[in-house]
């Protein structure tokens, strides 16, 4: 029986390799079990080691591309938020000198103030005219005065329903009756512009010879003409030459006109103090913590 | 085919098993690659050659789990044993005949190895097979199509048989 199972398997090629091969595997699962921890490390790390460190390394690839890919596209949406956050900062900035200067000044003046935004200004290097987003319905009328904290900004020359034009002092028809803060020399200040230079200058006429003005004497409203109000800074003397008559008396204006963003326009006066919003009320009360810091320092 | 091309593929059939295969899985099922080439090998290189061929693939999968060393070896060994045994009562160069045998030694060859995984829990095992191995099986025959319609381009009579045979 075993031999002519011998003969057969030694006959059948097929048949005996099969066999041996069951048998070694067999035994391979009958070898004790550190054996094969060993053995199977072995061929494991030998035979397919290296292409499953570089299956690895294109897949972790694969993943450093895809969380690049998102990184960039939060790194815009990061990029757009802070410019958006400093716009705001930015925004919050001139709001809080707007409205220092708005509680302020109509405090003292009893003024009745529009706040404004300027959206539109025509014009290349001279600013001829611009036109903000409060009209007629708000309350706004044609010679109403319009300032930012800086000072006197112009008048509105004309009103529509919902936005008007405010004729800068930049303006070559723009004329101010001014008076020169320390000494109370009057004169009239206006704007010349120079064919040479392309730029406009400022100038204080009507001063006589010999008059007390100094370089950096500020130079305010008058009051007379009864357009602005008196008081309201119109800039600084910049330079001062004495004529036979009259003095030449140039002005550097106390507003940047070209970064003018908002602006308030003086709708009237009135008799009673206007209560301040809590909002008001709230930043008024950081400033002056913040001025407290600031002068403890 | 000569034999080194064939232990190339062999080889190739291995590694893509172990890095790749995870990559083609289609509702948990993976194509069975070592049986396909197991069982191509029966009928291209003969019974022999795919038994040894089968058992040291098999040999090298079992490496990446060592406590079944072994199992795999053996189930490849015996589908290529008698894969290449069945090709001698067959219809070779149709392609629904070779995806039936494909199908059916890779469900065999799930068999094996669950049988022996779950040894002690046949009701995962019939569980597995159902879930996994129906489905593996499915796969590895539908890749059979591929290698035959591969084969039929390219010309290989061992395979395609038709004109070339």
């Amino acid at each position: 029986m075993l031999s002519q199972l011998t003969r057969l398997i030694r006959g059948n090629r097929e048949l005996s390799t099969f066999l041996t091969c069951a048998v070694l595997s067999f035994a391979l699962m009958a070898l004790p079990g550190r054996v094969k921890d060993a053995s199977g490390g072995a061929i494991s790390g030998v035979v397919l080691g290296p292409f499953k460190r570089l299956t690895a390394a294109a897949t972790e690839l694969g993943h450093i591309r895809q969380e690049n890919v998102a990184l960039r596209r939060l790194a815009v949406e990061l990029m757009d938020e802070r410019a958006a956050l400093v716009e705001c900062g930015h925004e919050n900035e001139r709001l809080r000198e707007l409205l220092s200067v708005l509680v302020t000044f109509s405090e003292q003046e009893r003024f009745e103030m529009l706040p404004a935004r300027v959206v539109g200004m025509p014009g290349g290097r001279v600013v001829e005219r611009m036109e903000i987003d409060k009209g007629s319905e708000d309350g706004v009328r044609s010679g109403m005065p319009v300032v930012v904290p800086d000072g006197l900004v112009g008048k509105i020359t004309r009103a529509r329903p919902a936005r008007s034009h405010v004729e800068p002092l930049a303006s070559a028809a723009f004329a101010v009756s001014v008076v020169v803060e320390r000494s109370r020399v009057r004169g009239i200040v206006r704007p010349r512009y120079q064919r040479t230079s392309q730029q406009v200058t400022w100038e204080m006429d009507y001063v006589p010879a010999r008059s007390d003005i100094s370089e950096g004497d500020r130079v305010v409203t008058s009051g007379l003409g009864g357009v602005f109000p008196a008081g309201l800074s119109v800039g600084r003397v910049e330079s001062v030459t004495d004529g036979p008559l009259t003095m030449y008396v140039r002005i550097a204006p106390a507003v940047d006109f070209s970064t003018i963003e908002q602006v308030f326009v003086l709708t009237g006066t009135t008799t009673e103090p206007r209560e301040r919003t809590e909002l008001e009320q709230r930043l008024l009360n950081e400033m002056a913590r913040e001025r407290t810091g600031e002068s403890e320092n | 085919m000569r034999l080194g091309a064939f232990a190339l593929i062999v080889f190739a059939a291995v590694v893509l098993d172990a890095t790749l295969a995870p990559e083609l899985e289609i509702m948990g099922a993976r194509p069975d690659l070592l049986v396909l080439v197991v069982v191509y090998g029966s009928l291209v290189m003969g019974t022999r050659v795919a038994t040894i061929a089968g058992f040291l693939a098999g040999l090298v999968v079992d490496a990446e789990l060592p406590e079944y060393m072994g199992v795999n070896a053996l189930a490849l060994a015996a589908i290529a044993y008698v894969g290449g045994g069945i090709w001698d009562h067959l219809v070779r160069a149709n392609v629904l005949v070779q995806c039936a045998v494909l199908f059916a030694a890779s469900v065999g060859h799930d068999a094996i190895y669950y049988m022996v995984y779950y040894r002690n829990h046949l009701d995962m095992f019939s569980r597995f097979m159902v879930r996994y191995g129906l489905i593996g099986g499915v796969y590895t025959a539908l890749l059979g199509l591929v290698v035959f319609m591969l084969a039929r381009a390219r010309g290989w009579r061992a395979i395609a048989g038709g004109p070339y045979a």
